[in-house]
């Protein structure tokens, strides 16, 4: 199995490299095109559509700091296909180099149980989740600037912080009455 | 994303959690982990639950003819509703039907004759309202408000001979089958909770009927849309019950987001359908000998019967419908679709399709 490895490779000076997943292949452009507006560090965006990545290009990509998972709520096809895309990411991802986004979380065609079943793989997986709103440009800035500050802390660009840490502060945490039963 | 929003009455939280672990150890045989995160629905602290039942009762066919009158019953099915869930009324009595019949009434003429300087036509506008209750449908002990009240708009045409029948054109029903026991005692003392509306019948009427209903008893409406997991439910309960009455065909359309929108119609022979939903409960079947536990449907049995539809279609037509979502469900049985109106053909599963609905509406409700 290709395995996607956190350390393999040697970080560049200056440079965060950040990986976003899609299924849609929608949001993923919008978001690389305010990325790469970023001044004070250089952000490579690295886009795909699962994992795991092909393996031509192994030797020219570089270094990924930071994995995110887009997933649209409105499909149970995008949340099935970014479960199926975990298997292929090295264990040593999961310690704060990988970030959940979802859009369309507001809409009420939405069944609930879907909104919780991606909570509760954020959760499992000590990750932060983020919600994100995919119509406006707005939307794609603001989910840039709380992308970028994971990612300079996940590519180790801000001292006395490191990817670990800010995961335990801002991973997905389950509301405690998740698990109870319902209605009789 | 939208919570319900706590209201002031709480029950004491102390005798709700230990109410609560008892009832967890009953569901922890039809515990199963799916996909690697656990598929147990819950239920938050509040008034309302944020999740429908995650097992729920099969649906018996009822005869409930005996109990029912059997005219209230021929308007209620072959008719398609428009569901709204209403929040609790204030001050509603079921004795007082017949003001609130004349009431209702009197409002109705007023609003249609706002903006007439002088009464043209005598009785031209001749709206007589009766509500009336129906007895029977209420499914436990504990809630004593789920009684059916049903207004029936007639209209008297101008020159109608006087023997002539009243067309109706307007017809509506309140309900609430199997609330939550929890939800119904702690609400405060004066309200009725009625939570399902479905009206049919033109849109004007319907929204004159709301406005007054909102005036009389403090209430909101908002529109119910069966989501898309209440659907899921329709479709496995209805093929439940294929060996009863017969189904004729289980009917889903789906709509695939791509440009331009696509919309399938699958429709499924209704003795395969039953082929694959007894092969999707056959392991649950054989495990339990109870007959209480062979009663009981899982929300993952559902799941399991969706996906080797889906599986199915995929095989033939290289087309995800996990991409898309399911708008409409229909049998013989009756046919929901997603914005919200049901139709219901079969009187004998009424008060199972009734709880469900019912669950839907004190979910969506804000209170």
């Amino acid at each position: 199995m290709s395995l996607l490895k956190p350390f393999s490779k040697l970080p560049g000076l200056n440079t965060a490299n950040i990986l976003l997943v899609e299924n849609e292949e929608q949001f993923q452009q919008s978001l690389a095109d305010v990325l790469v507006e970023e001044t004070s560090v250089t952000v490579t965006v690295r886009l795909a559509k699962t994992l795991p990545l092909p393996m031509e290009n192994d030797e020219s990509r570089p270094r990924i700091d930071l994995v995110v998972f887009i997933m649209n709520l409105s499909s149970e096809l995008s949340f099935q296909s970014a479960e199926a895309s975990l298997k292929y990411l090295d264990p040593g991802y999961f310690l704060g180099k990988v970030c959940f986004m979802v859009t369309n979380a507001r809409n009420a065609s939405v069944p609930t149980e879907r909104l919780d079943a991606v909570r509760k793989l954020a959760a499992s997986l000590h990750c932060p989740l983020l919600f994100a709103e995919d119509q406006t440009p707005d939307g794609a800035t603001s989910a840039t600037e709380r992308l970028l500050t994971v990612l300079k802390v996940a590519a180790g660009l801000v001292p006395t912080t490191t990817a670990l840490y800010l995961s335990n502060l801002t991973r997905c945490t389950l509301p405690p009455d998740i698990e109870q039963p319902s209605f009789d | 994303m939208e919570r319900p929003q706590n209201s002031v009455v709480r029950t004491p939280p102390n005798s709700t959690a230990v109410q609560r672990r008892s009832k967890s150890k009953s569901y922890r045989q039809s515990y199963r982990s799916c996909l690697g995160a656990a598929s147990r629905l819950g239920l938050t602290p509040g008034l309302t639950a944020r999740r429908l039942n995650s097992s729920r009762r099969a649906l018996k066919s009822h005869i409930i003819t005996e109990k029912v009158n059997p005219d209230h019953l021929a308007l209620l099915v072959k008719r398609e509703w428009r569901l709204s869930y209403i929040t609790p009324l204030h001050q509603f009595r079921h004795t007082q039907l017949k003001r609130y019949s004349r009431q209702l009434s009197a409002f109705i003429a007023a609003e249609k004759q706002q903006g007439v300087a002088m009464e043209v036509e005598g009785s031209q506008s001749g709206f007589r309202v009766s509500f009336s209750v129906v007895q029977g449908l209420a499914a436990t002990d504990d809630d004593a408000e789920t009684v059916l009240i049903q207004p029936q708009i007639f209209s008297r045409p101008v020159f109608a001979k006087q023997d002539e029948p009243q067309k109706s054109v307007w017809s509506g029903w309140l309900t609430c089958i199997n609330g939550n026991p929890e939800y119904l005692q702690s609400l405060p003392k004066g309200f009725t909770s009625l939570p399902l509306f479905g009206g049919s019948g033109a849109e004007v009427l319907t929204s004159l009927v709301k406005s007054w209903f909102q005036q009389t008893f403090d209430c909101c409406f908002g529109p119910l849309e069966i989501n898309h997991t209440s659907l899921q439910w329709l479709a496995a309960l209805w093929t439940n019950c294929h060996t009863e009455s017969n189904l004729q065909h289980l009917k889903m359309i789906w709509t695939l987001p791509v440009v331009p929108p696509l919309q399938i119609t699958y429709t499924v022979n209704p003795q395969d359908a039953w082929e694959l939903w007894m092969s999707v409960r056959k392991d649950r079947l054989e495990k339990t000998e109870d007959e209480e536990e062979a009663g009981s449907i899982d929300i993952e049995e559902v799941m399991r019967f969706v996906q080797g539809l889906k599986s199915h279609f995929y095989r033939h037509f290289r087309l995800d419908l996990s991409a898309g979502n399911l708008n409409q469900v229909s049998t013989a049985l009756g046919s929901a679709k997603f914005s919200g109106k049901i139709k219901i053909s079969n009187s004998r599963y009424m008060i199972t399709t009734l709880t469900l609905l019912t669950e839907c509406a004190l979910l969506k409700m804000p209170v």
